[in-house]
């Protein structure tokens, strides 16, 4: 499933039927590429974050929570800057590990079963998820 | 699906300005300037500033060991941790004009070449000094173009002079696309010569 189909979809929580946040973006971590984290919007309480491990389902029309209660504030430096996104992954430079630069990433393709991230596409490449080495507030670095 | 890694030369006076970059895709610095180590006509490594506009010097350096590859994009480093004080870096050079820019280049039977304007690096698997563009002489039958002489993989250097092998005039380029062909032919006929 690419992001740019997931985005703006639904957060349901299936406990009380109700829709209780949107998928605004997706937090990418390496080693191995996987997406770690949802970031939310038009929720209720403070929390943006809804970690991968407490999604119970990422179907073709909803995304499903148990509780609310799994939709919280950022827990360390990283989540913290995952939040302000200067880790989102689209639009960010691509790097290999030689330094030569690959474009922009346009959008990623993700398992929605387990969360890795299979492929990152720029407008001229396709890139393997499993060559994400790492991603910073720079780059996307990819290794030959 | 990996496409095979073209060979990359490129001038040290180049990657001025280049970002430098950790493998977890986080901008440390730039490339202020390079630092030449005079035993070997080798890179010592590169002075920093931080990126920007209004940009200032750093106290710390990149020394040639940290690099984990240099692009057209950007020089890349496994982490910051590779940095190390930029008074260490000046050291292992030796004081007085420390670097080969300027220095003539003279063959083993004593022609002058011309003089060193720059240097060529080549990044792939790793990172070499394989050449120099040279102020050409009236040796070379090009006086006062800029020509691309390749360096054999050892090479003598004093205060001045920077002794190639006679053979290397064969090796000439004019331009740097054609010049890392010349490169490996000039390397391969030392070997040939070598056995």
């Amino acid at each position: 499933m690419l992001f740019s189909q997931a985005r703006k979809r639904d957060v349901v929580n299936t406990a009380t039927a109700t829709r209780v946040a949107r998928v605004d973006g997706f937090v990418v971590l390496p080693g191995p590429a996987r997406v770690a984290l949802l970031r939310l919007g038009k929720v209720s309480g403070a929390g943006t974050l809804l970690a991968w491990e407490d999604v119970r389902g990422f179907g073709p029309d909803a995304v499903t929570v148990a509780t609310d209660a799994v939709i919280r504030p950022p827990r360390d430096g990283l989540e913290q800057r995952a939040e302000d996104n200067d880790l989102e992954i689209l639009g960010k430079r691509v790097l290999t590990e030689r330094g030569m630069e690959l474009g922009s990433i346009t959008d990623v393709d993700f398992d929605p079963e387990t969360g890795a991230v299979t492929t990152l596409i720029t407008k001229t490449e396709t890139l393997a998820g499993q060559r994400m080495i790492g991603l910073g507030g720079y780059a996307v670095v990819v290794s030959d | 699906m990996t496409a095979p890694t073209p060979m990359l030369l490129l001038r040290a006076s180049e990657v001025t300005g280049r970002p430098v970059v950790t493998l977890s895709g986080e901008l440390v610095a730039e490339i202020k300037d390079v630092v030449f180590e005079r035993s070997g006509g080798r890179i010592a490594g590169f002075t920093l500033r931080n990126p920007g506009l209004f940009s200032r010097s750093r106290k710390d350096s990149l020394p040639w060991v940290g690099v984990h590859g240099i692009g057209r994009d950007a020089v890349m480093v496994a982490d910051e941790t590779v940095l190390i004080a930029a008074n260490e870096l000046a050291s292992r050079k030796q004081s007085r004009d420390a670097d080969v820019l300027q220095d003539r280049v003279l063959t083993d039977n004593g022609r002058d070449l011309g003089r060193v304007v720059d240097v060529v690096l080549h990044s792939g698997t790793s990172l070499d000094v394989v050449g120099y563009e040279v102020e050409a002489s009236e040796a070379l039958g090009t006086a006062g173009r800029h020509v691309f002489i390749p360096l054999p993989d050892t090479v003598a250097v004093s205060g001045e002079n920077l002794i190639v092998p006679a053979a290397a005039t064969e090796f000439v380029s004019e331009d740097l696309a054609g010049f890392g062909a010349a490169v490996g032919a000039f390397r391969a006929r030392l070997r040939e010569g070598a056995s």
